[in-house]
């Protein structure tokens, strides 16, 4: 019976999680009107990691403070009941057949060591816990390859059959394909660089329970290892009673690493409280309650480990950061940061690399960063203009955004942002380079005085006959960077204007004109 | 025959006779109607007026038959409110929808290729709320439907346009008008642009033969100029009220010349000042000599 509401707790709260993703899209309004980010939200190891990195208290992540309190009292009931990769792992670990292994029973530990390294890097203001934190982790994979994949895979199904134009079926399949659109498929195909790579390393955790079943709640996890920590004194217990006679059913199904056979030292931090050990044991020995002084097992990480993962903490924070691009004027030109990021260093605190922001991106110009922005930066937002612009009106990305790295601002604010400056290349332009009509940037400029404007000069073509012609100049002054401009000029190839991120408000030394 | 009949019989045989000018009267007045080329309408409200320009032309069941599909081809284009008039206004939009309900249209199909993020366009003009409150079926482009067509060759020998626009039964442009940086101003026939695939881009080395091409071979039953209100500067996509000036007015016409060049002349300007006017104009699409053109003006 347990395991019955257990499964369908976890159901709704995956299903909870894929709504809200989907909700994560524009539907033309100014906002989305769902609170998209609540899972992030609710991410204890999230809200740790931030508030130590970037030393600023956050009141929008209660429900994080809310998991934190139910830890304490139930243990791990997030991971067995409500964490959408879990409940993913469980699905996918289904298939596998169950036998127990022992060459990895002191695995668990790992987790801990990651934990440890991002506490003690987050402490001195190094943020890299989006990368392998299961919320963030799983949004991201999500956005920047599942559901592109899916999309896609379902566009060209449709698109053969309406290509193939057989009548009735096109029909029929136009029709599924029309319901299908609304339900859950994208305004348009996303795209994103890096995709295949994400795609990948999502299949490998969920391949990995294979191996063995929830292979990544037990060993990799880092929020399960602060879920652990947290659960440590947790007032549910588990229990064992003087039936027991040691069959050894409860470990084959045991799915965290807690030893259940081991009655006084069941590892407590490794229990997910699923209570499946509970439902299935055949003499009904075993009982959750709230008990006192049940004794459990120790945490028995290691002193050298747990001062080696510190270490590694504290080397890595100025190894990470020992690159040029930090260095005033060296800066990836082509890092422009979403309307509305902090200033560089402070957006590095923050960014979780969630993929929130890419995901709700209504151009697709929100790309995960490679090396533009170090490898602290990895996977951290970047515009990419020839991919997608910054819609002058659009907000979406503060809006979304579960750290502050991206403010959320309101029109008229960000109607002001400087991302970064557009600037022509007078030899591929076809107006200054080939004397032929043009102009696009100017008609797309968005700004309400035109940032774009134009210089009407007489030329001469090669018979010799006069000639008027628009040549397109930038206003500096008024250019806000969100690349229009480039993304609809039509030299193709490297386009005539472009935009590089000198010039972004957000930027005290990244500039180009006198203040 | 009932006495109250035949009472009735005699006046009008009565008022007839006396009065033998009469019918005629009626009948030249009928004709003069066919005749109007361009009805220019005047009022506060964008409804009302959408519906006197057209009446002046004879009214809708002159230009939508029962049964038909009508496309109504608004510029959607930008990412705008109605107040910054740098898409058609709304309500003249489903006017002319309603209008063409009232005629017997089978369906009225409502959409344009927007140039930024269509979810958006569609939304914050106001369009799809208006048009879809009196029953038009507003969709958002889809890519595959693009079909390459033959065209006379101006400029453009070919180019994929919009399959729905092209098996409409009948087209219904409604441009707004406004200011534009290489054409200088944009009225009907720059607004065919919204149903041309492909990179849109390159047209604009050669924009005034390419749009008298897509004009000729789209050939709209009507044409309503929404003027409204105008976008005077920093068109087409404005963004600015003080770049805005309110007209209340709205052209309607067959000749896609003839309304441009109409359109022309709220801005200070000649038809023979737009390139793709001039252009349309020898290539015999239409006219934009307005002295030659019995322009119907109405005050509400």
């Amino acid at each position: 019976m347990t395991k019955k509401i257990r499964i369908a707790t976890q159901g709704l709260f995956l299903l909870f999680f894929l709504w809200l993703f989907l909700q994560t899209e524009s539907k033309g309004a100014n906002d989305l009107g769902y609170p998209v980010k609540i899972f992030l939200d609710a991410d204890p190891l999230i809200f740790i990691t931030t508030m130590l990195s970037s030393r600023e208290w956050y009141q929008t992540f209660y429900l994080a403070i809310l998991v934190i309190v139910a830890t304490v009292f139930l243990g791990r009931v997030f991971c067995g009941w409500a964490c959408p990769l879990g409940t993913l792992n469980n699905v996918v670990g289904s298939v596998k057949k169950r036998r127990l292994k022992t060459s990895t029973v002191n695995w668990y530990r790992f987790k801990y060591y990651v934990l440890i390294f991002l506490l003690v890097s987050s402490l001195f203001s190094l943020q890299l816990t989006g990368i392998v934190d299961p919320i963030s982790l799983l949004i991201r994979s999500f956005s920047l390859a599942v559901y592109p994949l899916v999309s896609y895979a379902t566009n060209a199904t449709f698109d053969a059959f309406y290509n193939a134009n057989i009548p009735f079926l096109v029909n029929v399949s136009e029709f599924i394909y029309s319901i299908l659109k609304k339900i859950f498929l994208p305004f348009q195909q996303p795209f994103y660089i890096q995709s295949a790579l994400m795609g990948f390393l999502f299949l490998l955790i969920l391949a990995l329970n294979l191996v063995e079943r929830r292979f990544w709640c037990k060993y990799l996890c880092p929020l399960g290892g602060l879920l652990g920590i947290l659960s440590r004194y947790a007032f549910l217990k588990r229990s064992v009673s003087e039936d027991c006679n040691d069959c050894g059913a409860c470990t084959q199904e045991c799915q965290g690493s807690a030893t259940p056979d081991q009655k006084e030292s069941w590892k407590s931090t490794e229990c997910l409280y699923c209570m499946d050990c509970d439902d299935l044991c055949p003499r009904n020995a075993v009982r959750f309650g709230f008990l006192k002084n049940q004794p459990v097992a120790g945490m028995d990480l290691g002193k050298r480990r747990v001062i080696g993962s510190i270490l590694t903490a504290i080397v890595a924070v100025p190894l990470m950061r020992i690159t040029p691009i930090a260095r005033a004027g060296v800066s990836d030109p082509r890092l422009i940061r979403p309307p509305g990021s902090l200033e560089e260093k402070e957006f590095l605190r923050r960014c979780v690399k969630c993929g929130e922001c890419m995901k709700v991106c209504i151009t697709n110009g929100l790309q995960p960063t490679f090396l533009e922005a170090g490898l602290e930066g990895i996977w951290s937002p970047v515009l990419v203009p020839r991919i997608g612009y910054c819609e002058y009106r659009c907000t979406l990305c503060g809006q979304v955004c579960p750290t502050g790295a991206i403010k959320r601002l309101e029109l008229p604010e960000k109607n002001k942002v400087k991302i970064g400056l557009a600037m022509i290349n007078k030899g591929r332009c076809l107006p200054h380079a080939h004397a032929t009509p043009c102009i696009v940037c100017e008609e797309v400029c968005p700004t309400p005085k035109k940032a774009i404007w134009f210089e009407q000069v007489m030329v001469r073509n090669r018979e010799g006959k006069e000639r008027i012609l628009k040549l397109p100049r930038v206003d500096l002054e008024l250019c806000i960077g969100c690349g229009l401009c480039e993304a609809k000029c039509p030299v193709l190839g490297q386009p005539a204007i472009y935009v590089t991120s000198v010039g972004e408000s957000r930027s005290r030394d990244n500039q180009l004109l006198l203040p | 025959m009932k006495r109250r009949d035949f009472i009735k019989v005699a006046i009008v045989a009565g008022v007839t006779l006396t009065f033998p000018g009469n019918t005629s009267m009626i009948l030249s007045s009928l004709e003069a109607a066919d005749k109007v080329d361009l009805a220019v309408a005047h009022g506060v409200l964008p409804a009302r007026i959408t519906k006197a320009a057209i009446d002046a032309l004879g009214g809708i069941r002159k230009f939508i038959s029962r049964g038909d599909i009508v496309v109504v081809k608004p510029n959607i284009g930008w990412d705008r409110m109605p107040e910054y008039a740098a898409t058609t206004n709304p309500e003249v939009v489903s006017t002319v929808i309603r209008l063409c309900y009232e005629a017997g249209a089978k369906q009225v199909k409502v959409f344009d290729r927007a140039v930024v993020d269509p979810r958006r366009c569609y939304k914050q003009s106001g369009i799809v709320e208006t048009a879809s409150a009196v029953g038009g079926v507003v969709s958002f482009v889809d890519d595959r439907k693009f079909r390459e067509v033959k065209l006379p060759g101006i400029a453009l020998k070919s180019w994929p346009l919009y399959t729905e626009a092209i098996e409409a039964d009948k087209v219904i442009n409604i441009p707004i008008a406004k200011t534009h940086g290489l054409s200088t101003l944009t009225l009907g026939m720059k607004n065919w642009m919204g149903i041309m695939g492909g990179s849109r881009g390159r047209i604009h080395q050669k924009i005034e033969g390419s749009l008298v091409d897509v004009a000729m071979f789209m050939k709209p039953s009507l044409v309503i100029l929404d003027a409204v209100r105008i976008l005077t500067a920093n068109g087409p996509q404005g963004g600015s009220l003080s770049d805005v000036k309110q007209l209340n007015t709205v052209i309607a016409g067959t000749d896609q010349v003839a309304v441009d060049a109409y359109g022309a002349t709220l801005f200070g300007l000649k038809g023979a000042d737009i390139g793709y006017v001039m252009a349309g104009h020898k290539a015999g699409l239409g006219t934009m000599d307005l002295a030659k053109l019995k322009i119907k003006r109405i005050n509400i």
